[in-house]
This record gives structure tokens, C-alpha cells and sequence, in this order.
């Protein structure tokens, strides 16, 4: 240590004259472009919200000086009930779809998963939804909701052989989330189930061949290869699931604007609807700012799983 | 993270009863869970509104008697009330811009990333990294704001531009390069190539696979966009179809057949690609959660 302190250090060569002016410029030049679309467009509205959640900004300029308020909205906002309701709701939204939609897309990923002639075909029909807008996705369920003679209905009536009556899916409190859990979650399973196939893909066939071997049957095999194997995929699938779920914005504005009685209203939604009916951008950018935060707390909890089970 | 679509064909599975049973079944099920988008097919093709929810609780609903296009002749305007033409039109050009730009600007970034010689270049990758996390739903107030007072709303250059750069694809880019073998890159040094040469005629032939993840993802992301879209434009100029659909449940009784007949419009697109690429169109979706 000491005798590497005593050789004068010798000044790094400037990047200019290690490669010269022209591969310089060419490299400034073409990493440019994404540098300043990231900080305009990206960045700087990043920063912006933090500043503009303590001004009561209005959408449309007023002649009136924009104020700073300091902490007010974020006060207003944590003492609105509809934003606590909001937040409830997308909880309950991820409590409910994470089961339905993980569990679905484990098992198709379990059954494709199979050595089956037109593999291929079959994963590319249960992938089918997964590509679909949810716009579109919409259209159809919303037709397949219909009160009281849809096909939905049809069919739970005639299950129950008539005990059970038709039910007013999207405009009943109580069934409104549930068929919003049930239309997500047939939109996005696929793509939780192709992370599962690529997981169990990902598990070395020695291992089976070793513990069928060892005398294990097809569920022994399951519990003690397959689902330890596949602990990564899991933590990886219920993040990614979970933050999906807090942004539940689409699918509430088309079919339900948040009713009936605010049981489908979501945090994004909220915001929305501050910001872009009400006008108040202030207001909405602490929103922005609380939902932020929601998604880096859920962001790090995942690093410290994924850090855990040695990812 | 292609080794779960592009995998060297394996030998057949040996055909037996217990397979046929086994593909039969499981053909059945995939029937069962798509056949919602059978049935949106089918009643785009059915003239009458009221029919088509009649059809609805029955087998009727994946059988049309009279096959009529009349809906998609109602849609299809290129101007006035139901310029779903258009639409489609204002959709394409805006996902064409958006991912032909986005290859460009990303790839670059991505290249410079990982062979370029400019300082601060790791930081400058896990700024990138970092940025990552924010959502896009979280700054979509203050983008507003930025973009009316650049005098840009509703038009087709506020619905491109802020989706061109992506930190995802930049950071997709410089992992795929960043894999390349350095011998590549030291070969066309050697021969006086520019960088930006070396970029383009040695590095992106090579990089099918991330060119082909990146569009993907970048396509449907941009196909799907739906808030920041229904905040920016208010006339028929820029909107893209996944609003005008939307328009579809302001009213008090929903023209069904229509609402039907502009989904299949917003979903051929998208469909054509997805059969013609489907094995890429899943390594994609597979390559985007390589990253934790």
C-alpha cells in the first residue's frame, strides 16, 4: 500500500485524446437522443410532480399566481375518505387477483408444461387474451355481463338450477370488483403463465431423472422439484402481478367510473379525475406522488425477497 | 431468453391413447378460455344489436346465419361520427413512429452503453436502471402539463415523442450488446470503421432477437395506451382507436354490433402479428422479465 502511494499518480488521458474529437461527438451524438427524451419527458415531469404537489396548479392557466401550499394536498388527500376507499379498493383488487390470475396461469403453465404433441398451438391459443387491448377486452366482457339475461348469467342460473338469480355484475356494490378481478385477470394470465412455463423450464431435467430415481411419485416430484425450483419465479410473478394491480385504471374508466357507490374506485382513477375533470393538477400530482411510493416500496420489498432466495 | 421459444425442434412426441386424450382435453379448455374472443367475431359479423345480446346466452353465439360486413361498412368513415377508419389510421401512424424512432434512439443509447468509451457511462446506466421503477401512471399529471404548455396537445407528436426513449428498451439494448463477443467490435476497429458505422453495419445485423423483442413490446404497449391518449386529444385529429372504442359506453344503450365490429378492427392489426410471429411475440414477452 504504502510503496503504491510513493509512484506519482499519472493523470488519466482525456477521453478526447484518447479517441479524438470525431468518435467524441459521434458518441454525444448518439447517445443524445435518449438522454434528453428520458429527461424531458421523463425526468423532468418525475420532478416536476414532487414541486407541483405542493402548488395548488390548476390544469387550465388562471390569471391567479399559482401557490405554494406545502403539505396541504397531501393533508386534503389522506383526510378524503374516497382516497382511503380508493386505496381499500385496490387492495382488495390484489388480494383477490393474485390467487384467480397467478393460480390460473401456474396451472395452464403446469399443463402445457407436459411433453404433448401441438405444444406450440396450445400455448399460443392460452396467450391469445394476453395480446388483446383491454379496450377490446371491455367490449366483450361487457357484453358477457349483461344484467340480467347475459351469458354469464345463463349459466351461473342454469348451474344452480335456478337458485341462484340472475346477478347485476357490474352495477351491484357488492359484485362490481369481483367481475372486474374476473375480466383482468382473464386478460393478463398469460403473461404470468409464460414466466411460469420459462421458470419450470428453467429447472434441469437431471433433477427429476434423480428423484424419480430416488423413488419419488408424479407429486413428490411436484413438491420437491418442481415448487422449490420455481421459489424465484414465484416472488418474481406476485411483484410484478401486485404493481400491475395497483395501477387499475383502464378497465374501471370504460366499464364502471369507479361506481357503483365507489366500490371500484382506484387510486389511478382518483387521480384522474382530480386532475383532468376537477382541474386540479396539484391535488393530483401528490396523488401521483403517494402511488409512486406505493410502487418503490413494493419495488424494494421484491430486491430484498429476490436478494433472499439468492436470485 | 429465447431458449424457451426458439429451442431446436425436439423429435415428435410418440402419439398414443393416452396423449390423444391428453391434447384433446387440453385443446378443449384452450377453446373454452378463448372462446369469448370467438364470440366477438362472430357478433361483428350479425346486423342486429338487440340479436347479438339476445344471441348472447346460447350457442347462437358462435353461429351467424347471414354473415353481413354492414357494421364494419357503418365503422369504417374516415371522417364524420363513426371514423373508426381513421382511427385505425391515427393508431397505426402512431405505433409505426413509435417503434421505428424507439429502435433507433434505444439501440443507439444501448450501444454506446456498453462500447462506447464516454465517462460516466455506468452511472448513466443505473440512472437508467433506476428510472425503471417509476410508473408511467405517477408523472402522467405533470407530462400534461409539460406538453399543453409546449403547445402540443392533441396532436400526433405528443402521443410519439414521450414514449421514444424508453429505459426498459435502452437497458434491453445494452444487455444484448453487451453480450456480443468483443472480438467484434475490435475487428472493425481495426479496419477504421466509425462508431456509428460499427453500430449499424456490425452490431445491428446481428441483433434480431432484441430488435424483434423490442418492437414487440414496444408495439403493444403503444397499441394499448389508452390514459395518457384520452387526456391529450379532444378531436378526431389525433385520437387513436382504443378512445374512440371507449366512446362506445358513454352512451345511454350501447351499439353493440358497432362497439363489435370496431374491436375486431383494433385487433386484426395486432393479430396478423401475433400468428406470424408467435414464437417471438412470447420469447419477448419472457425476454422483458429477465430483469428483476
Amino acid at each position: 500500500m504504502s510503496v503504491l502511494t510513493i509512484v506519482p499518480k499519472r493523470r488519466r488521458r482525456s477521453i478526447i485524446a484518447r479517441v479524438g474529437w470525431p468518435r467524441f461527438l459521434q458518441e454525444i451524438g448518439m447517445l443524445a437522443p435518449a438522454i434528453v427524451l428520458m429527461t424531458i419527458f421523463l425526468i423532468t415531469p418525475f420532478l416536476l410532480s414532487f414541486w407541483t404537489a405542493m402548488t395548488n396548479q390548476p390544469l387550465v392557466p388562471r390569471p391567479t399566481p399559482v401557490r405554494f401550499v406545502g403539505f396541504n394536498n397531501f393533508l386534503r388527500i389522506l383526510n378524503d375518505d374516497l382516497f382511503w376507499t380508493s386505496l381499500w379498493n385496490v387492495t382488495r383488487f390484489t388480494f383477490w387477483v393474485l390467487p384467480v390470475q397467478c393460480g390460473f396461469a401456474f396451472v395452464t403453465a403446469l399443463i402445457l408444461n407436459q411433453k404433448m404433441p401441438f405444444r406450440n398451438l396450445f400455448r399460443g391459443m392460452f396467450f391469445l387474451p394476453a395480446i388483446t387491448s383491454m379496450v377490446v377486452v371491455c367490449v366483450i366482457w361487457g357484453t358477457l355481463f349483461q344484467y340480467p339475461t347475459g351469458p354469464l348469467n345463463h349459466i351461473v342460473v342454469s348451474l344452480s338450477g335456478g337458485h341462484i338469480q340472475p346477478i347485476d355484475w357490474l352495477g351491484d356494490p357488492n359484485w362490481a370488483m369481483v367481475s372486474i378481478v374476473l375480466l383482468s385477470a382473464w386478460q393478463a394470465y398469460g403473461f404470468q403463465m409464460i414466466i411460469y412455463l420459462a421458470g419450470m423450464q428453467g429447472i434441469p431435467d437431471e433433477l427429476y431423472d434423480a428423484a424419480r430415481i430416488d423413488g419419488a411419485g408424479p407429486w413428490g416430484r411436484f413438491w420437491h422439484v418442481t415448487m422449490p425450483g420455481l421459489r424465484p419465479t414465484h416472488v418474481f410473478v406476485l411483484v410484478i402481478t401486485t404493481i400491475q394491480a395497483f395501477k387499475l385504471y383502464t378497465q374501471i374508466a370504460i366499464l364502471t367510473q369507479g361506481g357503483p357507490n365507489s366500490s371500484t374506485e382506484t387510486v389511478v382513477h382518483y387521480m384522474v379525475r382530480a386532475g383532468f375533470e376537477e382541474q386540479k393538477l396539484g391535488y393530483a400530482s401528490a396523488v401521483s406522488v403517494i402511488l409512486f411510493l406505493i410502487v418503490l416500496v413494493i419495488a424494494l420489498v421484491q430486491r430484498r425477497l429476490m436478494r433472499r432466495f439468492d436470485v | 431468453m429465447s431458449d424457451l421459444a426458439l429451442s431446436p425442434k425436439k423429435p415428435p412426441v410418440p402419439m398414443n391413447g393416452y396423449r390423444i386424450v391428453q391434447s384433446i382435453s387440453v385443446f378443449v379448455i384452450a377453446l373454452v378460455v378463448i372462446s369469448p374472443l370467438f364470440m366477438l367475431f362472430i357478433a361483428s359479423l350479425k346486423d342486429d344489436r338487440f340479436q347479438i345480446l339476445a344471441d348472447m346466452g346460447s350457442f347462437r353465439a358462435f353461429w351467424v346465419d347471414s354473415p353481413t360486413f354492414n357494421n364494419f361498412r357503418e365503422v369504417g368513415n374516415f371522417a364524420g361520427e363513426l371514423a373508426f377508419g381513421r382511427y385505425l389510421g391515427n393508431s397505426l401512424l402512431i405505433l409505426g413512429s413509435t417503434v421505428s424512432l424507439g429502435l433507433v434512439v434505444n439501440s443507439m443509447a444501448g450501444f454506446i452503453l456498453a462500447w462506447g468509451s464516454l465517462p460516466g457511462r455506468a452511472l448513466i446506466l443505473s440512472v437508467i436502471i433506476a428510472l425503471y421503477v417509476i410508473p408511467q401512471e405517477s408523472i402522467i399529471m405533470p407530462l400534461l402539463i409539460i406538453v399543453s404548455r409546449a403547445g402540443l396537445s392533441d396532436t400526433f407528436t405528443a402521443q410519439i415523442l414521450p414514449f421514444v426513449a424508453s429505459p426498459l428498451y435502452t437497458f434491453l439494448f445494452y444487455q444484448f450488446f453487451a453480450q456480443l463477443p468483443k472480438e467484434l467490435y475490435e475487428a472493425a476497429s481495426i479496419d477504421g470503421a466509425s462508431i456509428f458505422r460499427t453500430w449499424w453495419s456490425i452490431f445491428i445485423p446481428l441483433s434480431l432477437p432484441a430488435l424483434a423483442t423490442v418492437s414487440i413490446l414496444m408495439g403493444i404497449e403503444t397499441w394499448n395506451q389508452y390514459l395518457w391518449p384520452i387526456l391529450i386529444t379532444q378531436t378526431d385529429y389525433a385520437r387513436p382507436i382504443s378512445v374512440a372504442i371507449a366512446t362506445f359506453f358513454g352512451q345511454d344503450s350501447i351499439f353493440w354490433d358497432r362497439a363489435m365490429a370496431a374491436s375486431v378492427l383494433m385487433m386484426i392489426p395486432i393479430l396478423v402479428f401475433y400468428l406470424a410471429f408467435q414464437r417471438w411475440f412470447i420469447s419477448s414477452f419472457v425476454g422483458s422479465a429477465v430483469k428483476g
